[in-house]
């Protein structure tokens, strides 16, 4: 069985596609440890490819972004075993679940904030590769923070920081259907303001991207 | 009883469905060529010349008269331009002819809800994977969403050009399947996940390379297998992690793999989701889906008149309100 960097005790906060979240106290303080855990459909070359090099990913990017300004969880330790990740636990809910309470002014402001957010990891050459607004914790004081940073890749082309917005849009489209026109409003506002000009051939090709997988 | 017209790309289907659901008939013949790929207005000819013939054999099938049929639903898309009018002119026609009711269907939806017949899913993650589309479907909000696609090539699309490239006859993908049981060994290819959508011409390109590199036909078919199998499974993963659905659906041409089949099998383990895989005649792109989906729409109060029955060659799959479910 698989065995953790060193848990004295556990809860399972979240399972996602790849991983499963774990709430831990060590040292004591609560914090969050990631697992990914072998998938035996793969093709075990490709599985523990994937589990290196997420975990690889994800613990480089979450210290590389905050030096950029943008709030993430701090790394503590790996295990390279169990391809886990000992992180801070952020306490806040996802603005995922707040945007379908909140009203419209308070989701426009996050929704601003996030796309400054994302402008700040473009200008520092990261992309995301991941920006739904699951991976987004607004805190008690609501700052916003970016979490799960496996998909994440740095030396970002046009092309690939244009990918990230074109996945916030689809990220809207099947999930907030219904505030999807002023939510995406406000990403591009706020990540304008954050990138200016250089914004514009990102948002141009974000467009395009989105003729290209379709039929014709 | 309805008479469902496909003819969205390469194949031209007629089929037959009572009102509860039973297929009575369903014919169909597919384009193929002798070489290259797939040409709009060659394949629309082909529409257009056996159409008529196909239609009289799917009513002979299904035992019935032409008198009986009292619904005509046709694929209105999305699809190529050529081929989706002959079909709906063929459709216009038989509806004047008969005096019944016409009904559009999108392609796409028509594929979840036969399965969902077949299945008896009520409310599955769908898993389409044709060779002109790739997307992970899911009922929310009143629509069919798709919440994991391809941003570049469909994976039927990117299987049949590899196999060209290697010698391999349209459509390709069974005898990659075939080819790929015999490899050995595996080359890295790029894994292209973004979000819960995907990218396939990277690897279409690294898969080319390793041939001209003269690496054996079944480890390149074996690598690309697992790699862009791999891919799915994990954008169909997220989207069940992320809808909390419990049921995994796959259907469209290349859900005749029996890789894929098993990849995805495990995936719905993984999530404790009922899987179904549609049978290969229901699963392809064929009349009987067309028709029943029309039957679904026209008691919930849609049908269109002739006036307006345009075709739609880039509808979307979550453009349409999907009036006959609840969500």
């Amino acid at each position: 069985m698989e065995e953790g960097v060193g848990v004295v005790n556990e809860e399972i906060w979240a399972l996602g596609a790849e991983s499963v979240i774990l709430r831990v106290r060590r040292w004591g303080r609560t914090l969050i440890e990631k697992r990914r855990r072998a998938k035996p459909y793969l093709l075990p070359e490709i599985d523990s490819l994937l589990r290196r090099q997420r975990t690889n990913r994800e613990c480089r990017m979450l210290n590389r972004v905050r030096r950029l300004g943008v709030r993430a969880p701090t790394v503590y330790a790996v295990d390279w075993s169990s391809y886990s990740i000992l992180m801070d636990f952020v306490q806040g809910e996802q603005l995922k679940v707040i945007a379908q309470t909140c009203s419209d002014d308070d989701l426009m402001d996050l929704c601003k904030e996030f796309g400054r957010m994302l402008g700040l990891l473009h200008t520092g050459g990261v992309v995301h590769g991941d920006p739904t607004t699951s991976n987004i914790i607004v805190d008690p004081q609501r700052r916003l923070w970016l979490v799960d940073f496996g998909l994440a890749e740095w030396n970002a082309t046009v092309e690939m920081m244009a990918v990230d917005l074109h996945l916030v849009r689809r990220t809207l489209e099947t999930t907030h259907w219904d505030r999807q026109e002023i939510m995406l409003d406000a990403v591009l506002q706020g990540y304008w303001d954050q990138m200016a000009s250089s914004a514009d051939e990102i948002l141009s090709r974000m467009e395009e991207i989105r003729e290209r997988g379709r039929y014709h | 009883m309805c008479l469902g017209l496909e003819g969205t790309a390469h194949s031209f289907g007629a089929g037959v469905v009572t009102d509860d659901g039973k297929v009575l008939s369903n014919v169909w013949d597919m384009l193929s060529p002798r070489e290259g790929g797939i040409h709009p207005r060659e394949a629309s000819r082909h529409h257009a010349e056996l159409g008529p013939s196909i239609v009289k054999q799917a009513i002979e099938k299904a035992g019935v008269q032409p008198q009986d049929v009292d619904l005509i639903a046709f694929s209105r898309g999305p699809g190529l331009g050529p081929c989706l009018r002959v079909t709906a002119t063929i459709a216009r026609t038989l509806s004047l002819h008969l005096g019944v009711p016409l009904v559009g269907v999108n392609h796409c939806v028509a594929h979840v809800e036969i399965g969902c017949l077949e299945s008896g899913f009520q409310d599955p993650v769908t898993v389409y994977v044709s060779g002109g589309n790739t997307q992970i479907i899911a009922f929310a909000g009143q629509r069919f969403r798709t919440f994991g696609e391809t941003l570049d090539i469909a994976i039927g699309n990117m299987l049949d050009t590899l196999g060209r490239e290697i010698g391999m006859r349209f459509p390709a993908g069974p005898t990659i399947e075939r080819e790929a049981r015999r490899g050995e060994r595996y080359y890295q290819l790029p894994y292209s996940v973004k979000g819960m959508d995907l990218s396939y011409s990277g690897m279409l390109t690294a898969a080319k390379r390793l041939y001209q590199e003269g690496i054996p036909i079944p480890d390149i078919c074996h690598s690309v297998q697992e790699t862009a199998f791999g891919m799915l499974a994990e954008i169909a993963e997220r989207a069940i992690a992320h809808t909390k659905k419990r049921e995994l659906l796959l259907t469209g041409g290349v859900a005749r793999n029996n890789r894929l089949t098993e990849i995805l099998k495990g995936v719905a383990q993984r999530h404790s989701a009922r899987f179904h895989r549609v049978s290969p005649p229901l699963a392809g792109d064929q009349g009987a889906m067309i028709a029943w989906t029309g039957i679904l729409q026209f008691k919930a109060g849609d049908h269109l008149q002739v006036p307006e029955s345009h075709v739609l060659p880039k509808w979307r799959t979550d453009e349409q309100d999907i009036i006959w479910r609840r969500g």
